[in-house]
C-alpha cells in the first residue's frame, strides 16, 4: 500500500525526476567515455602519443570521480527535497520509520541503478560517435578506440552503484532521523542570517590574504615546484570561501536599505538571495573552483595545441632531413619556400660518420642561438661558422649529431676530414640534405608528404632523423591529446559542476512555491515572477561564474614558465570562455525553465 | 448600478471539476451587493461555498457563470496582467494563515504592495509608517515574520492589506488562526479602518463573535444566499445574540 503511495509520488512528478534521472544518466556516460579513454589498453598502445599522457589520464580521473561524488551528493539532495514531504505525511498517518527507510533506500537505489544502466548504454553509444568527432575536430586520429570496454563497464558500474548506495543509506538514515514535524514544514524556514560587522571584516581580510596567498602560489610554481598546486588548492578554496561569507551578505544587505529595493519586486529578490546566499556559499565555492578547473583545462591544453607552431620554427636548425634525396623528393623540395639547404656526403664506419671539409666549407652546417639567447622563439637567429671554429664545436651540435643515427639509437661520432682523406676513407656513402624552410606551418602540405616519402624509404634508424617537422608532428600530437583531455574533462566537469547548482537551486523550488503563490495573490504580475526569478538564479550562477573566471586568469600564471614566450597561456582565451561560458548559459536557461514550471502559480482557467 | 457600490455580484454559478470528470457546484446563483464603506459577514456551514464565493470575487478563481463587478471593474472579463493588477490595486486580503513572506521583514513585507505599484520611495515610508502606526505595530517593522506572533503577524499582514488603499478588504478567516484576545483586537481595528477610511470590508467567518463585528451578514447555504440580517442600531451584544439565533433556525 504504502509502495504504492510511493509510486504515485513518483508520478505527480515525473518531470523532475526526468530531470534528475537525464542528469544522472548523462554524469554516468561521461564517467563511462573517460574510463573508456584511459583505461583501454588496446587503444592505449596503438597510440604511443597518448600513452605519454595517460599520467594526465589519472589525474583526470581521479578529478572526475571528486566531482562525480559532488554531483551525486546534490542531486541525492534534490531527490530528498522533493520526497520528504510525501514521506513526512505518511509517518504521520502512522507509517512506521522502518518501512519508510526500506522505501527510501530502494527508492534512491533503483533510481541510480536505472541511470547507471542507461548511462553505460549511452556512454557507449557516445564514444563510438562523439568521440570521433572531437578528436577529427581536432585533427587526431586515434586507432583502435572500441566503444565496448568491459573493465570500463565494470569500473563505471561499480562507482555509480556504490555510490548510490552509500546515498540511499543517507537518505534512509536523513529520514528516519527527522521528526515529522521538521520534514512536513522544511520549506517553510528560510533563516536570515544576521551581519556580524567584526567577524564579517576579518573574514574578508583573510579571504583576500587566502586568495592572495593561493595566486601567488600559482604564479610562483617555479619556485615552489610541484608544492604551488596543493597550496593554492587549499588557499583559494578558503579563501572564496571566506570571501563569499563576508562580502555577499554585506552587499545584499547593504543593497536593501537603498531605494532601488523599493522597486517592484527588488526588495523581495533580495530578501530570497539574502538566506540563500549564505546556504550556498559552500555550493558556490565549490562551484567557482570546479569552473575554474574546467575552463583552466581547456585552456591550457588547447592553448598548447593552437600555439605550437608559434615555436615550431625554433626546435632545430633544420625543417626535414632527407637521406639520399630522389628526383621525386627533389620535386617537392622545389615545392618548398626554402631558407637554407644544403648537401653532405656521410661516410660511416664503426661509431664514426666522415664528413667532407671542402663540401662544409662550400655549405656550412646552420647552427642558431639557443633559446635564452635569442630574443624570441619566433624570430629564432640562425648563423654558421668558420670550418675550424665548426670542427671544435660544431660537432658536438645535437642538430649535426641527429644527422647519423646508430641502430642502438646513439649518435656515430662526426668527424671531418679534408677532401683527399675522406676520398681515401672507406664505409657506407651516403648523402643527407638539410632543408630549413621560411615557415614550416606554411608548407605544411608538402612537408608532410615529404617526411611521409622519406619514412617509407628507411627504416630505422635512419627514420629518426628528426627535423623541426617531425618533432612539430610529434608535439602536436600530444597537445593534440593533451587539448582534447582538455576540452573532454572541461566539458564533463562543466556539466556535471553547472548540473550540480541546478540541482542545488531546484532543490529550494518547493518552498519557493509557496512564496511566488503568495505574491500571486498579492497581484504580482506574471511577468514580473519571471523576470525575478530569472535575476535571482542569474545571480546565483554568475557569482561562480565570475569567481571561476579570476581563478582562472591567476591560474593559468601557473603555465607560464612551461610556454615560454611566443607562447602564453593566455593567447586566445576570449574564443575559449566564449564556448564556456555559452554553455554556462545553456545550463541557466535549463535552471530557469524548469525553476519557471515548478514555481510559477498556473492561473485559473475554466 | 449606483456608483457607490464596491461589490455587485449577479447570478455567480461555480462548479468544479471539468466536463468529462465528476463536477460539483459549489456556488448556485448569488446574487448581493456591497455598498462603499460597509462591513459585511458571510457565514455558513463548513463547505458552504464561503472560500470559493471570495476567491471568484478576488479573481483567485474564475466564475463558471454570472458576473461579478468590484469598483466598476467587470472581473470576469480581464484577463493575464489586467487580474493581477486588478488584485493589486483594488484588493487587500487577509488570509487565515498570515501569508506573509518569510524572507521579508514585516516592513518590506507591508510596502510589497506600494512597490509593485512603483510608489516613489518616500511615499512608501510615509505610508508605511502611517499603517504602522493605525494598526500599532511601528516598533515591529524590522523583524522578519518568523520573530512574530500569530497575532502581530496577523496585524502586519492586514497593514499589507490596507496599505495601498484598496477599495473592498476581504478576509477568510483572519482570526481563525488567532486566540480570543488577538482575534479582538484585529476585529476591533478592522471595525476602526472600516470606519476611518471608509474602507468596504468582506469578512468570512464562521465564528458568531467575529461575525458581531459586521454591519450586515449574508448566509450561505448550499451555494446560495440563504438569509441575511442587519444590525442596524443594536449594539454589539444584542446583534451577537440575533447572530445566534439566525444560526439556530439557519442550521436546521
Ligand atoms: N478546487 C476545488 N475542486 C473541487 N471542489 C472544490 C474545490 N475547492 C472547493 N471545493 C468544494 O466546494 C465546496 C465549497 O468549498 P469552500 O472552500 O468554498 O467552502 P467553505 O465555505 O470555505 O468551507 P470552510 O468553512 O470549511 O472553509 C466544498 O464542498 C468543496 O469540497
Ligand atoms: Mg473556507
Amino acid at each position: 500500500m504504502l509502495g504504492k503511495l510511493a509510486l504515485a509520488g513518483i508520478k505527480n512528478r515525473r518531470r523532475d525526476y526526468l530531470v534528475l534521472l537525464a542528469g544522472l544518466t548523462m554524469s554516468a556516460a561521461i564517467f563511462y567515455m573517460f574510463a573508456n579513454l584511459a583505461t583501454n589498453r588496446a587503444f592505449l598502445k596503438a597510440n604511443a602519443v597518448i600513452n605519454q599522457a595517460s599520467l594526465i589520464f589519472g589525474f583526470g580521473a581521479v578529478l572526475l570521480i571528486l566531482i562525480t561524488i559532488v554531483y551525486i551528493m546534490y542531486a541525492n539532495s534534490f531527490l530528498l527535497s522533493m520526497r520528504q514531504h510525501d514521506y513526512g505525511l505518511f509517518m504521520m498517518l502512522g507509517a512506521t520509520r522502518k518501512r519508510i527507510g526500506e522505501l527510501v533506500f530502494l527508492e534512491t537505489l533503483i533510481l541510480g541503478a536505472i541511470a547507471t544502466a542507461i548511462g553505460i548504454v549511452l556512454g557507449l553509444l557516445m564514444s563510438q560517435f562523439l568521440v570521433g568527432l572531437l578528436l577529427d575536430m581536432l585533427g587526431l586520429h586515434l586507432a583502435h578506440l572500441s566503444a565496448f570496454y568491459l573493465p570500463a563497464i565494470i569500473a563505471t558500474a561499480v562507482l555509480y552503484v556504490g555510490l548510490f548506495i552509500l546515498a540511499s543509506l543517507f537518505n534512509m538514515v536523513r529520514l528516519t532521523r527527522t521528526t515529522v514535524l521538521k520534514l512536513l514544514h522544511t520549506d517553510e524556514q528560510a533563516n536570515q542570517p544576521k551581519i556580524h560587522p567584526f567577524r564579517q571584516m576579518v573574514a574578508a581580510v583573510l579571504g583576500v590574504a587566502f586568495l592572495g596567498i593561493g595566486y601567488w602560489a600559482l604564479a610562483a610554481i617555479k619556485t615552489l615546484q610541484v608544492a604551488a598546486i596543493p597550496l593554492a588548492l587549499v588557499t583559494i578554496t578558503i579563501g572564496t570561501y571566506l570571501l563569499f561569507r563576508a562580502t555577499l551578505l554585506v552587499i545584499i544587505q547593504g543593497l536593501r536599505r537603498t531605494k532601488w529595493a523599493k522597486r517592484h519586486l527588488n526588495g523581495f529578490l533580495l530578501g530570497q538571495l539574502n538566506f540563500r546566499v549564505y546556504n550556498y556559499t559552500r555550493m558556490l565555492t565549490i562551484v567557482s573552483l570546479l569552473f575554474a578547473m574546467a575552463l583552466g583545462a581547456i585552456t591550457v591544453g588547447s592553448g598548447y595545441h593552437r600555439q605550437l607552431p608559434l615555436m615550431a620554427n625554433s626546435i632545430g636548425t633544420y625543417t626535414v632531413a632527407i637521406h639520399d634525396k630522389n628526383t621525386q623528393e627533389q620535386a617537392l623540395i622545389d615545392q618548398l619556400n626554402v631558407k637554407h639547404q644544403a648537401t653532405y656526403t656521410q661516410k660511416r664506419q664503426g661509431k664514426v660518420v666522415y664528413y667532407n671539409a671542402a663540401e662544409l666549407q662550400q655549405q656550412p652546417f646552420e647552427l642558431s642561438k639557443s633559446a635564452q639567447l635569442a630574443k624570441s622563439l619566433k624570430h629564432p637567429k640562425f648563423y654558421t661558422e668558420s670550418l675550424t671554429k665548426f670542427k671544435k664545436s660544431g660537432v658536438q651540435n645535437f642538430d649535426f649529431q641527429s644527422l647519423a643515427v646508430r641502430k642502438d639509437m646513439g649518435f656515430y661520432t662526426p668527424k671531418i676530414l679534408s677532401a683527399k682523406q675522406f676520398a681515401k676513407q672507406s664505409g657506407t656513402t651516403m648523402t643527407v640534405t638539410t632543408v630549413r624552410v621560411k615557415d614550416l606551418v606554411q608548407d605544411q602540405k608538402v612537408l608532410k608528404r615529404l617526411n611521409r616519402m622519406e619514412v617509407k624509404r628507411f627504416a630505422l634508424p635512419e627514420q629518426i632523423t628528426v627535423g623541426n617537422y617531425q618533432s612539430y608532428e610529434m608535439m602536436s600530437g600530444i597537445f593534440g591529446g593533451l587539448e582534447f583531455m582538455g576540452y573532454f574533462l572541461g566539458i564533463a566537469f562543466l556539466a556535471m559542476l553547472a548540473s550540480c547548482l541546478m540541482f542545488k537551486i531546484l532543490s529550494g523550488a518547493p518552498g519557493d512555491k509557496q512564496r511566488y503563490r503568495m505574491l500571486y495573490k498579492i497581484g504580482v504580475r506574471q511577468s514580473l515572477m519571471r523576470r525575478g526569478i530569472a535575476k535571482e538564479i542569474g545571480i546565483l550562477f554568475l557569482i561562480p561564474g565570475i569567481m571561476g573566471v579570476i581563478d582562472v586568469l591567476f591560474g593559468l600564471q601557473m603555465f607560464k614558465p612551461i610556454m615560454a614566450s611566443p607562447m602564453s597561456p593566455y593567447l586566445g582565451i576570449g574564443s575559449i570562455f566564449a564556448i564556456f561560458i555559452g554553455l554556462y548559459a545553456i545550463y541557466y536557461a535549463i535552471t530557469l525553465t524548469l525553476y519557471w514550471r515548478i514555481v510559477l502559480p498556473k492561473a485559473p482557467t475554466n | 448600478m449606483t456608483t457607490n457600490t464596491v461589490v455587485n455580484v449577479h447570478n455567480l454559478e461555480k462548479t468544479y471539476g471539468k466536463a468529462n470528470e465528476r463536477q460539483y457546484k459549489a456556488l448556485k446563483g448569488l446574487d448581493f451587493t456591497v455598498e462603499a464603506g460597509e462591513f459585511v459577514g458571510i457565514m455558513g456551514a463548513s463547505g458552504s461555498g464561503k472560500t470559493t464565493l471570495l476567491n471568484m470575487l478576488s479573481t483567485l478563481d474564475v466564475p463558471t457563470k454570472g458576473d461579478v463587478v468590484v469598483n466598476g471593474h467587470d472581473v470576469t472579463k480581464m484577463r493575464g496582467n489586467q487580474l493581477a493588477d486588478f488584485r493589486a490595486q483594488e484588493v487587500g486580503f487577509i488570509f487565515q494563515d498570515f501569508n506573509l513572506l518569510e524572507s521579508l521583514t514585516a516592513e518590506e513585507n507591508i510596502g510589497l504592495p506600494l512597490a509593485l505599484k512603483g510608489t516613489p520611495s518616500r511615499v512608501m515610508d510615509q505610508a508605511i509608517h502611517e499603517v504602522a502606526e493605525t494598526l500599532s505595530i511601528a516598533d515591529l517593522l524590522q523583524k522578519y515574520p518568523s520573530e512574530l506572533s500569530g497575532g502581530q503577524k496577523q496585524r502586519v499582514a492586514a497593514a499589507r492589506a490596507i496599505v495601498h488603499r484598496p477599495s473592498i478588504l476581504m478576509g477568510d478567516e483572519p482570526t481563525g488562526a488567532l486566540d480570543s484576545t488577538s482575534a479582538r483586537e484585529l476585529l476591533d481595528l478592522l471595525t476602526t479602518i472600516n470606519q476611518k477610511q471608509h474602507m468596504s470590508v468582506l469578512l468570512v467567518t464562521h465564528d458568531p463573535f467575529s461575525a458581531s463585528f459586521c454591519q450586515r451578514i449574508l448566509f450561505i447555504k448550499d451555494g446560495q444566499i440563504g438569509s441575511e440580517i442587519k444590525r442596524g442600531e443594536q449594539d454589539r451584544s444584542a446583534f451577537y445574540q440575533q447572530i445566534l439565533n439566525e444560526l439556530g433556525t439557519f442550521n436546521e
